[in-house]
């Protein structure tokens, strides 16, 4: 008795974008789609040191990222992120730095280990 | 004449208030307290006591510049005046013991105008340098002058004539004085002549043309002369190298231990700019009370000079080269790998309980028990020596040493191995029933003092009762005997301990937790490394001639090229770059005190910790680290990556190591003494102290040596003996 209402409503969760796993997918891989075509266009707009290649790279290493993510309302989420993004991208509301945040080779890992710590001086 | 001779002051003073003066004995017999208001707030105090204690009772403070609780009442700035009712004029609160049914007005109108009145004279005779004054911000005058001055000034120089002037004296390199401002408060003078026991300042005329000053040209000598800087509630003496130095409101204070000596004095560090610029004492009843040793507070300086800042290495053609941090551990490493177990480590007189409990960590896993400690400390076969902490402790705690009643002290010169245990002991002498005899060369304690000999047969007399001041010992109600641990570090010192130690427990002091046997460490790191079981005196490692050798911050050549295999691979861990540094292949920098948080355990066993005012130099860092970092560079890496991690293992060792600010009971003086019996007693030969004079005293210990300010004191010292008034 107790479980039926319970399971209800986990059933009854109301749905982002979409209502299954199918449409799910259908919206990442369309917005990858709309990455992988904007990619020359930002190579266009912005002064990077990447080509083509590198971008497609790491669009593929960013969107696996979330490879296991299984929760429908999350890849929705995430989608939505994704586009967000994309248009920050495209409108250029992004400058140079944030896009090559995409790749932060600059930032060196704060050391974790005693001896680490000890010879940088923490 | 504003000073009275000081045992006129104070039988006057006991006779009229009754209560300052006179101990807890005389106060148990007469409790009967009587009732006063103090605006209308009804307070029960004992008869005796002054207005302005039954205030602070109640919470209120009275204005004062001339009354200090530590020093004896003179009454002369006439500040603390208020009104009492039925009373004609206004009364003095300090010196005015209050009398039943008194009700005493701080805020009224007369009270008010009268302090407005006092303060108009003494602005009118003080100097309107406040912009160029190092009292700025932190001025008795300033401040009262803002919140009970009046709000105008009728002082207009019609004339031009100029405010009073006087012209400043020279009373050392470590006082600065501007005698225009002095307000006659007589603080100084008091504090010399009771607390420091140097009667050298006085006044001289009357009037508008009094002045305060050494009525002829000399130095103000004394161990403890900084606290006069501290008491002076306006400008007039001021802190001579920090003169022009920074302002109280941007400097960052921070609370710490000093370890320039074995009392562990609480004091606070100022800081700016990543500098230590003074350091100041922190009132603590039990230990420094609220003075401070002129070592302590001026010896700031040597923290900056001469320090290591990066680690070295010795080339092959003998020179030290300056390395990463790196290449240096792999450097000792390797050493330490080559040498197997024939590791040793000495531990100088800074080394904090971190550093000691992670050196001796490191070397017991490296299959060494080879740890001492610089100082030597009586431990051979049968003697309980190290065992007991009652053995090597001053087991009285230093505030109880002002209730003595007889003192022995035997090879030691506390008034500058301890100056504030010297003060304690005055104390006791000037205000209760305090006897102290000597057995040691002829010092000057700066309180009259029964001088026994400097042979150290005189011992053997004493114990065996042959000497007339055993009796006396005998019948004290609270003797005391306070050894030096520079005596105890003689070859003959186990006959120091076994024969003094014994007679102590033969005593009969009239409270039966009484401790008579006392002793007096001179190093700030002596008690940890003695509690952590480092054994005391180098002679066991020089007997192994280890292959690696840590000197821990070890400067005092107990260790020298001659007494150290020539293969040792001596590695110094220290902050400054003294004696010790240069016969080092390995040097790794370490922090000073006023650069970690570390734990200290003064003479008394207690343990206290500093806190980091500044960061270390250059590449130098926290010395336990060092040891940690080195540990699994050889690949035995010690259980602890973090402060807490190694005050657990603190803890485990020794409890009482991380119970800060407590003071642990001592036990088994019985079991101590019985092992020490068997010990065939023979002393030889004079009994000598190292530090006789006040030239002596300033430069003792790597930073002391490092420091301009002491090296100007013994070069000021000097200059001044050859002058007419000798001192």
């Amino acid at each position: 008795m107790a479980s039926t209402p319970a399971k209800r409503i986990i059933q009854q969760v109301r749905p982002i974008l979409s209502v299954d796993r199918d449409e799910a997918k259908r919206r990442v891989l369309s917005l990858y789609k709309a990455w992988f075509r904007t990619i020359p266009f930002i190579l266009h707009k912005f002064d990077i040191p990447k080509n083509e290649e590198q971008c497609r790279a790491k669009l593929r290493e960013e969107f696996l990222k979330n490879k296991d993510v299984t929760d429908v309302r999350v890849i929705d989420m995430l989608v939505i992120k994704g586009q967000m993004e994309l248009k920050e991208v495209t409108m250029q509301w992004k400058q140079k730095g944030h896009v090559m945040n995409y790749w932060k080779e600059t930032v060196e890992p704060k050391p974790q280990d005693f001896l680490s710590k000890f010879l940088s001086g923490n | 004449m504003l000073r009275v001779p000081l045992t006129r002051a104070v039988l006057a003073q006991s006779q009229r208030a009754g209560v300052l003066a006179t101990s807890k004995r005389m106060q148990s017999k007469a409790p009967e307290k009587v009732e006063v208001f103090i605006d209308d707030q009804p307070v029960m105090v004992l008869p005796g006591t002054t207005v302005l204690q039954a205030a602070a009772q109640v919470g209120i403070e009275i204005p004062r510049f001339c009354y200090h609780e530590r020093l004896a009442v003179a009454g002369n700035c006439r500040m603390c005046l208020v009104e009492v009712e039925k009373s004609p004029k206004p009364v003095a609160a300090c010196a005015m013991p209050v009398m039943k049914g008194w009700r005493i007005k701080t805020n009224s109108e007369m009270t008010r105008r009268a302090r407005e009145g006092v303060m108009e004279f003494l602005l009118a005779n003080h100097p309107l340098d406040c912009p160029i004054c190092d009292q700025g911000g932190e001025c008795d005058l300033q401040d009262q002058a803002m919140s009970f001055g009046s709000d105008r000034s009728r002082f207009t120089d019609i004339d031009h004539a100029g405010k009073r002037a006087v012209e400043d004296k020279d009373i050392g390199p470590l006082i600065k004085t501007t005698m225009t401002r002095c307000i006659h408060c007589t603080r100084c003078i008091r504090f010399a002549s009771e607390v420091a026991g140097v009667d050298d300042l006085g006044t001289t005329g009357r009037g508008n043309d009094m002045q305060v000053g050494t009525y002829v040209e000399k130095l103000f000598l004394s161990e403890i002369s900084g606290n006069v800087i501290d008491l002076c509630p306006v400008g007039a003496l001021t802190n001579k190298p920090y003169s022009f130095v920074a302002r109280p409101w941007e400097i960052r204070r921070i609370d710490s231990i000093d370890v320039l000596d074995a009392l562990g004095s609480n004091i606070t560090v100022n800081t700016r700019t990543g500098e230590v610029l003074r350091i100041l004492p922190r009132e603590n009843e039990d230990i420094n009370e609220e003075w401070l040793s002129d070592k302590s507070r001026f010896a700031c300086d040597g923290l900056k000079r001469q320090r290591l800042i990066t680690p070295m290495l010795r080339k092959p053609d003998g020179e030290l080269e300056a390395v990463e941090w790196e290449t240096a551990l792999i450097g000792v490493a390797q050493a330490v790998k080559n040498a197997g177990s024939k590791v040793a480590a000495v531990a100088g007189s800074f080394v904090d309980a971190e550093q000691l409990v992670a050196v001796k960590d490191l070397l017991n896993r490296l299959g060494s028990e080879l740890l001492c400690t610089e100082q030597k400390f009586p431990t051979s076969d049968g003697l309980s020596g190290i065992d007991f902490r009652s053995n090597y402790l001053l087991n009285s705690s230093i505030a109880a040493c002002e209730d003595a009643d007889l003192v022995l002290l035997v090879g030691t010169n506390p008034r500058y191995e301890a100056p504030l245990l010297n003060t304690r002991l005055r104390k006791g002498y000037v205000h209760k029933e305090l006897d102290v005899a000597v057995i040691g060369p002829q010092i000057d304690l700066s309180y009259r003092h029964e001088h026994l000999g400097s042979n150290a047969s005189i011992i053997q007399d004493i114990v065996s009762g042959k000497h007339p001041f055993a009796k006396r010992l005998k019948s004290a109600k609270r003797p005391l005997i306070i050894v030096g641990a520079n005596a105890l570090s003689r070859n003959d010192g186990k006959a120091f301990l076994s024969s003094l130690h014994s007679f102590a427990n033969q005593l009969k002091p009239e409270n039966s937790d009484w401790k008579v046997w006392n002793v007096l460490q001179t190093n700030a790191s002596q008690v940890a490394a003695l509690d952590i079981g480092y054994k005391p005196g180098v002679d066991e490692v020089i007997a192994a001639g280890p292959k690696v050798l840590f000197l821990l911050g070890a400067d005092n050549e107990a260790i020298n090229k001659d007494n150290i295999p020539k293969d040792c691979f001596v590695v110094y861990l220290g902050h400054h770059g003294d004696n010790g540094a240069p016969l080092s292949h390995a040097i790794l920098p370490g922090a000073a005190y006023t650069e970690k948080q570390a734990t200290y355990v003064n003479t008394e066993g207690r343990a206290q910790q500093t806190l980091i005012a500044i960061t270390p130099p250059g590449m130098a860092r926290e010395d336990w680290k060092i040891i940690r970092a080195l540990s699994e560079v050889i690949g035995t890496s010690l259980p602890y990556d973090n402060l807490d991690e190694i005050r657990d293992r603190l803890e485990d060792i020794a409890p009482h190591l991380v119970r800060y600010g407590r003071l642990e009971e001592n036990n088994f003086f019985a079991q101590a003494e019985q092992l020490a019996k068997s010990q065939s007693v023979a002393f030889q030969g004079e009994i000598d102290v190292k530090q006789k004079s006040l030239a002596d005293f300033y430069m003792t210990d790597s930073i002391t040596r490092a420091s301009p300010t002491m090296a100007k004191c013994v070069q000021a010292i000097k200059k001044g003996q050859g002058r007419a008034y000798t001192y």
